[in-house]
C-alpha cells in the first residue's frame, strides 16, 4: 500500500493537471467593436508549424476566458490523433456581458445584443482573421462553439447567420431562452438554410434537470435531423453530469466530430 | 445450626444481587444516553442553493464504540418543487432517490453528540420534461439515471433522552464543483447541499426515560 501511495498521488496529480497552451503559439490583440462598441479581447491558438501563408479552418470559441486553454489543447491532440490538419481556435472575450451579446432578444434573462455581436464576428472579426493570419474564406472552414448563453448564441448563429459559419458546436443550449425563441426562429429560417451543407454536434448533461433543459433540446434536435438533408448531425448525452459538468466532456465529443467530419483535410 | 453455616455464603450471594440490581435501577447518566447504540432519525429538508428541491430523509446510527459508527442514509427527493412550469415547459415530474452508508466519527457534550461521517452510495434521478408551446409541436424528453453520491454528513442530535431533535448537512462531494457563469443554474455539488431538521429516537433505551 505505501508503495501505491505515490502512484495514486501521481495519478490524482495528473487527473488535476489543467490544458494550457504554449504561449509561444498564441497570440493576443484587442479589438474595438464598430457594431456595438464594446472593446473585445481576442486570443488566437496556431497550429503547430503555423505559416501564414497557408489557409487554416478556424474555430470561434465563446465564453473564450473559460474555454481557451481547454479548447485549443485538445484541438491540437484531437487533430494529431486524426490525421487532420489543426484550426486556428479564435476564443473570444466578453465586450458585454454574456447575457448581452449571447441572447437574440429582450427578454428576463437577457439584453439582446446577439445581433450586434454577430455584426462584429461577421464584419470585423472573421475579415481580421483572414487577413491577419490566413484563415480560410470559406464558410465550410468555419465553426462556432458555445456552451449555455453560448450554445444559445451558436443556435442563432445557425438560424440567422447561416452564411457566416458552415459548423456548429452547441453545448447545453439555452433554447428555454424567451419561450423558446430559437424553434422559431428556426422555423422562420428553415427554407434559407435547410440545403446548406453544415455540420452540427448538440451536447448536453443528462443530469441538467432544472426543468428547462432537455424538452427544447430534444425539439430543436428532432427539427433538424428532419429537415436539413444537407446537414450531418450528432448528439450526446453526457452520461451522470449536469449543466456544468457535461461541458468540457462534450467539447471534447463536439472537437472528434467535427475534425473526423470536417470537409477538408 | 446447620443452616448458620451456610450464612456467610447466603449474604455474599444477596449482596451481590443487591448490587447488581442497585447497578441496574440507577439512572443513566447524560453521557452514557447520548452513546446509546442505535437512533433513527426521520426528517425532512431542502437543498438550499437555489431553494428548490425539498427532500424526506431519515438516518439510521449505530454505534460500534463510542467514537465510532456506522450511519445509512436514505432519501426521496422533490426536484424542482416550486417550478414546474417555465416558460411553457412543463415538468411532468422530477425526483431523486438517494441511499447511502458510511463510517463517522462522534464528538459528545453534555446535552448534545456532533457526528461526522462519509457517505457513499447511489442515488437514482428521474424526470420528464413537455415543451407544450402552442405556436409549436409538442415534445417531450425524459431521463431516468443512476449516479453514485459521495458526501459529508454533519449531524447534531440535540437531547440526552430517548427522543431528540436531529440536525443534519450533507455535503455531496460530487458533482465536482464547478462554479457557473449562467445566472439561471448553479450546479455541481453545490446544489445538492441539503439541510435537514429530524425528530430522533434513541432504540434500547431503559424504561422510565422518555
Amino acid at each position: 500500500m505505501k508503495r501505491l501511495f505515490p502512484l495514486l498521488l501521481l495519478l490524482l496529480i495528473a487527473a488535476c493537471k489543467k490544458e494550457k497552451v504554449n504561449p509561444a503559439q498564441t497570440s493576443t490583440f484587442c479589438i474595438q467593436s464598430a457594431a456595438n462598441g464594446a472593446n473585445y479581447t481576442i486570443k488566437v491558438a496556431l497550429p503547430d508549424d503555423y505559416d501564414a501563408a497557408k489557409k487554416y479552418a478556424t474555430i470561434y470559441v465563446l465564453d473564450g476566458k473559460d474555454n481557451f486553454d481547454y479548447v485549443a489543447a485538445n484541438a491540437k491532440k484531437l487533430s494529431n490523433e486524426l490525421g487532420k490538419t489543426n484550426a486556428l481556435v479564435v476564443c473570444i472575450g466578453y465586450g458585454n456581458d454574456r447575457a448581452v451579446d449571447y441572447t437574440p432578444t429582450d427578454a428576463k434573462e437577457g439584453d439582446g445584443g446577439a445581433d450586434g455581436f454577430m455584426q462584429f464576428i461577421k464584419n470585423e472579426l472573421v475579415p481580421k482573421m483572414e487577413h491577419d493570419y490566413g484563415a480560410d474564406t470559406q464558410r465550410q472552414s468555419r465553426t462556432i462553439l458555445g456552451h449555455s448563453f453560448g450554445g444559445l448564441l451558436a443556435a442563432y448563429a445557425f438560424t440567422n447567420y447561416n452564411s457566416v459559419f458552415g459548423n456548429y458546436i452547441m453545448l447545453s443550449p439555452s433554447l428555454w431562452y424567451d419561450n423558446e425563441i430559437l424553434l422559431k426562429l428556426e422555423q422562420e429560417h428553415r427554407q434559407a438554410n435547410q440545403a446548406n451543407p453544415q455540420l452540427v454536434f448538440m451536447g448536453l448533461g443528462e443530469l441538467e434537470n432544472s426543468g428547462r433543459m432537455q424538452a427544447p433540446y430534444a425539439a430543436f434536435l428532432q427539427r433538424l435531423q428532419q429537415n436539413y438533408p444537407g446537414m450531418k448531425i450528432d448528439s450526446h448525452i453526457a452520461s451522470q453530469l449536469d449543466h456544468m459538468g457535461s461541458k468540457n466532456p462534450n467539447i471534447l465529443k463536439g472537437l472528434r466530430f467535427y475534425f473526423q467530419n470536417k470537409a477538408s483535410n | 445450626m446447620k443452616l448458620l453455616k451456610y450464612l456467610p455464603l447466603a449474604v455474599l450471594l444477596m449482596s451481590a444481587v443487591t448490587a447488581y440490581a442497585q447497578d441496574r435501577t440507577t439512572k443513566p447518566t447524560a453521557k452514557q444516553l447520548a452513546q446509546q447504540q442505535l437512533t433513527i432519525e426521520p426528517g425532512i429538508g431542502i437543498n438550499p442553493m437555489p431553494i428548490s428541491d425539498m427532500l424526506v430523509s431519515n438516518v439510521v446510527q449505530y454505534n460500534i464504540k463510542k467514537r465510532l459508527s456506522v450511519v445509512s442514509y436514505s432519501s426521496y427527493t422533490f426536484n424542482n418543487a416550486f417550478k414546474r412550469t417555465f416558460n411553457n415547459i412543463h415538468t411532468n415530474y422530477n425526483y431523486s432517490l438517494s441511499q447511502k452508508l458510511g463510517v463517522g466519527t462522534s464528538v459528545y457534550s453534555k446535552h448534545m453528540s456532533h457526528t461526522f461521517a462519509l457517505l457513499a452510495g447511489v442515488k437514482y434521478t428521474a424526470f420528464k420534461e413537455t415543451l407544450d408551446n402552442p405556436e409549436f409541436e409538442k415534445v417531450s424528453a425524459s431521463v431516468s439515471s443512476f449516479s453514485p453520491d459521495l458526501g459529508l454528513m454533519y449531524n447534531l442530535k440535540l437531547g440526552t433522552k430517548k427522543y431528540f431533535f436531529s440536525y443534519r448537512m450533507y455535503l455531496p462531494l460530487n458533482p465536482y464543483p464547478f462554479k457557473t457563469r449562467d445566472i439561471n443554474a448553479i450546479d455541481g455539488n453545490l446544489a445538492y447541499i441539503s439541510l435537514e431538521l429530524g425528530l430522533g429516537i434513541r432504540l434500547g433505551m431503559p424504561s422510565g426515560v422518555k
